[in-house]
């Protein structure tokens, strides 16, 4: 398992949806994590200090896995960058041709979007 | 494995889940590009909620619950979400006064 900083872990994510696009997966796991064994925990709580959260990522290709941790600070600006890698390799996905299975899901969905969007009334 | 059928619900179940245990509570994405398929799963090691779709349209609605999990994961459960502007805290108040309302 290998612990990277955010850019590198990003760049080894980009390349783990290259490398699979003609077969294989890419999987991402996100947990909350504190990083710290559970005397450090403990001691923490003792102490009265409020315990650190981060947010833990895994990324695997099924073969290499690659990891990082994102705090408070640095979450919106992975978030970011995380979309767009995202939204550059997702292209497979199928942009609403099919109505046949879909069909009830997306009338149920148009006549939700159509519900919330309200006209201003000034 | 239970296969949750409309996104709004597998949305709202999964932060419940999530909020009742944050310390166990794991998100995972599986994406496969040679059959164009992406499944969520979201569980807490006793229950287990999952969404698979082929569909662009909800890859984007994924995007903004990778958001969720992210802002629920880095600054706490207890984090007041508000999907559509972003993500706000409890404790600082947003000074965002005088965006040009009438009044």
């Amino acid at each position: 398992m290998v612990l990277l900083q955010l850019d590198p872990f990003l760049n080894e994510l980009t390349s783990m949806f290259e490398k699979s696009k003609e077969k294989g997966s890419v999987w991402v796991t996100l947990k909350r994590s504190s990083l710290k064994s559970k005397l450090q925990k403990r001691k923490l709580s003792s102490a009265g200090e409020s315990i650190e959260y981060r947010c833990l990522i895994r990324a695997t290709d099924g073969k290499k896995t690659v990891s990082t941790s994102v705090g408070a600070k640095d979450h919106q600006r992975f978030q970011a960058s995380y979309a767009t890698i995202l939204k550059a390799h997702m292209t497979a996905l199928k942009k609403r041709e099919r109505k046949d299975r879909k069909k009830s899901t997306e009338a149920e969905k148009k006549e939700g979007t159509s519900t919330t969007t309200k006209p201003k009334k000034l | 494995m239970v296969y949750i059928d409309t996104w709004d619900e597998f949305v709202d179940r999964s932060v419940q889940l999530f909020r009742a245990d944050p310390k166990s509570t794991r998100y995972v994405m599986k994406y496969r590009h040679c059959d164009g398929k992406l499944v969520l799963k979201v569980t807490d090691n006793k229950e287990c909620l999952k969404f698979k779709t082929d569909q662009a349209q909800e890859a984007k609605k994924m995007e903004k619950l990778n958001n969720i999990f992210f802002t629920l994961m880095a600054r706490g459960p207890d984090v007041d979400l508000s999907e559509v502007t972003g993500k706000e805290q409890m404790e600082t108040q947003p000074v965002k006064k005088g965006r040009g309302r009438k009044q």
